[in-house]
């Protein structure tokens, strides 16, 4: 009777226990999940941030943070309707929460659900009136919806918020567009070509379409050839990245991307594509050509961007894997220069030279060069052949 | 036998509420840097629309903490919650970072504070921070401050300046802690012009602001205090499973207040006193 009684008072003691214990562990699931959700999401690994998420609302389903990101994940791999979903129990919990209506909102807009974008949009505004991205999006759904003079008013606010936007411009001269206010129309299409990367092919459309209206036919089709040319690159932009999401192996598919971004002057992203560049090239065993121009390609990103120090390494490597090559040993030199290390750009200058006489660029860099250390001799000397080779080279054309 | 064990059963549930870290633990002095008072140039042209438009900001003088705050002083602030709270209660205190039982290089709290006093405490929420940091007197950085502190008056991507050397603990390999925190200042290299330590990596850290995308084309020319709402809380530095890129000193995060992860810590501001300038 005594054991028994022993027995029953270790349960007593360990149950509670036992409880808290399952409860803990449970806990340390859910922080584990979420963890590895998060670091999927930044790392573009969707899928896993899906399945991460769901199964740390599954064991504590009421975390309407948590609700958002699986929902963005599943957004971001596209499955919309499950957006929709997630952030709608988002919303059941916690109603006034702006970045979640947002996200409800650019889900119904990416399902063409414009009516459905507008009421959470309506609310991101009045929570936040200081929130672009909502009047943006209302603004964008409005034209969707045909509803143009409601457009116009809130892309203007949204145009106070974000004076540089591109979009938003390109939107209000659509919406003025169909309003049929052609002047409007045009003035803010021309503002969207001045703040727009120079691929933003759209407003060149509206302006094509609003000079025709207008019978500005001259106009109307020098904005049209834009438009076209630069759709064809936003065509390439748009098959080299199916490439590599299909195949992420894919070196010509990131090669062609990066040549594309560097045309946009996104060089930014071109960094990041060339880097990919450079680690499969050395993977797949690429010839050292295809590697050296990787890694000049990414130090001229680099000078593009103003940091002539971080293209330096790149650039000596293209020039040691290919020590014949003129132009890397003058891209060398413009780093050098740009850092304010005169000797080193001379050098790396009088090398392009040594490697190829011809180019008149090379003498010209190195014209410069002189006639800053006060060499004038050398300087006209070399501003001479430079004339000559460019003038040679024009008649050849 | 059966008592013995009985015995063991008891002493083993006392324990699980009578963990005392010592208080003489070996740990670097987080000293306050003064940031003295001026102009300086916040946001970039070039990198994230979010740091868009570059522009000037005046702030008053302020300190900023050396480093990130540690396990063992964040210990400090949550024994003092559990004295408040009573020491038998099963009732975590309010405030208690957040268990990585999954993360042997961070581990469960309070073990932690004992087993990496030096560490940047992490697991800790928007909430939790500001907390402590009232709790000492002082508050978390503004985004400005914070920015000013690592960059300085410079246009360096890092605080340190651009190389892409490892000053830094971040995702990329070799960097001496790959793939766990680093004790505070383990880069003395990647010091900031103020003197401020892992600026760049390790953990991000909490600003007081909310989060807003287009906050520097409107945000007041002097000592601004971020937008009024939002959903979400600015952090910055990048952390350990971050790429450098995302360590900048301009670099813009954000993530909700009440989330408590293994890659967000926070430091510690502080006005100065207007006669003390």
């Amino acid at each position: 009777m005594r054991s028994w009684l022993k027995i029953i008072l270790i349960l007593c003691v360990c149950c509670p226990l036992n409880g808290l214990f399952a409860q803990n562990t449970d806990h340390n699931t859910y922080v584990q999940n979420v963890e590895k959700g998060f670091i999927s999401l930044f790392k573009g690994e969707n899928a896993n941030a899906v399945k991460a998420f769901e199964a740390a609302l599954a064991i504590e389903p009421n975390h309407y943070e948590i609700l958002h990101y699986l929902g963005m994940a599943y957004a971001e791999n596209e499955s919309w309707n499950k957006a929709v979903e997630v952030f709608q129990r988002s919303i059941d919990i916690k109603s006034d929460n702006i970045e979640v209506l947002y996200s409800l909102s650019v889900v119904y807009f990416k399902l063409n659900q414009w009516e459905n974008a507008v009421e959470p949009l309506q609310k991101v505004i009045e929570l936040s009136p200081q929130h672009a991205r909502g009047f943006e999006l209302l603004g964008k759904s409005y034209v969707k919806l045909r509803q143009y003079a409601e457009a116009v008013d809130v892309l203007k606010e949204a145009v106070k918020l974000r004076p540089n936007a591109a979009q938003n411009y390109n939107e209000i001269g659509t919406a003025y567009l169909n309003l049929k206010q052609y002047d409007n129309a045009i003035e803010n299409f021309t503002k969207a070509v001045k703040f727009g990367t120079p691929d933003f092919a759209d407003p060149h459309f509206g302006l094509g379409t609003a000079y025709m209206r207008i019978g500005e036919r001259e106009k109307s089709k020098a904005e049209m050839q834009i438009y076209q040319r630069l759709q064809k690159n936003n065509v390439d932009y748009e098959r080299f990245t199916r490439l590599t999401r299909v195949d992420p192996n894919n070196l010509e598919g990131w090669s062609g991307l990066a040549k594309v971004l560097m045309r946009q002057k996104k060089y930014n992203r071109a960094i990041l594509t060339l880097q990919t560049c450079i680690e499969l090239s050395k993977k797949q065993k690429a010839p050292p050509q295809t590697l050296a121009e990787f890694y000049h390609a990414l130090g001229q990103a680099f000078i593009n961007m103003r940091y002539p120090k971080l293209a330096l390494e790149p650039v000596s490597k293209a020039a040691q894997l290919m020590p014949k090559n003129a132009l890397f040993f003058n891209t060398l030199g413009s780093a050098y220069a740009m850092i304010g290390d005169i000797n080193n750009a001379i050098a790396m200058f009088e090398k392009a030279v040594e490697l190829d006489q011809e180019q008149p660029y090379y003498h010209l860099n190195l014209s410069k060069l002189y006639q800053s250390i006060g060499r004038h001799k050398l300087a006209k000397e070399h501003q001479q052949l430079y004339q000559n080779l460019l003038a040679k080279q024009n008649k050849t054309k | 036998m059966k008592v013995r064990l009985l015995g063991i059963a008891i002493l083993l549930f006392l324990l699980t509420f009578a963990f005392h870290i010592e208080g003489d633990a070996e740990t670097k002095e987080n000293k306050m840097l003064l940031v003295s008072a001026g102009t300086f140039t916040m946001g970039s042209g070039n990198r994230a629309l979010d740091e868009r438009p570059v522009h000037k900001v005046y702030l008053d003088s302020f300190y900023i903490s050396k480093y990130e705050v540690t396990n063992f002083e964040y210990y400090e602030y949550w024994q003092s919650l559990q004295e408040k709270n009573g020491k038998s209660t099963k009732v975590k205190p309010q405030h208690t970072p957040e268990n990585f039982t999954h993360l042997p290089h961070i581990g469960n709290w309070p073990e932690r504070a004992k087993k990496f006093p030096d560490h940047p405490v992490v697991g800790v929420s928007w909430h939790d921070a500001k907390a402590y940091a009232e709790w000492k007197g002082m508050r978390l950085p503004t985004e400005a401050e914070w920015e000013k502190a690592a960059r300085g008056y410079s246009n360096n991507l890092w605080p340190w300046g651009n190389a892409l050397k490892p000053n830094a603990n971040t995702a990329e390999d070799n960097d001496g802690f790959d793939n766990r925190l680093a004790p505070v200042g383990s880069y003395p290299q990647g010091k900031s012009f103020f003197g401020a330590m892992d600026m760049a990596g390790n953990v991000w850290e909490w600003t007081a602001d909310w989060y807003s995308d287009v906050y520097y084309f409107h945000s007041p020319k002097q000592n601004p205090t971020g937008p009024t709402e939002g959903s979400w809380r600015v952090v910055r530095g990048g952390s350990w499973i971050d790429k450098l890129t995302r360590c900048g000193t301009t670099f813009r995060f954000y993530l909700y207040p009440t989330l408590k992860t293994s890659f967000v810590g926070f430091r510690l501001a502080k006005s100065v006193e207007k006669d003390k300038k």
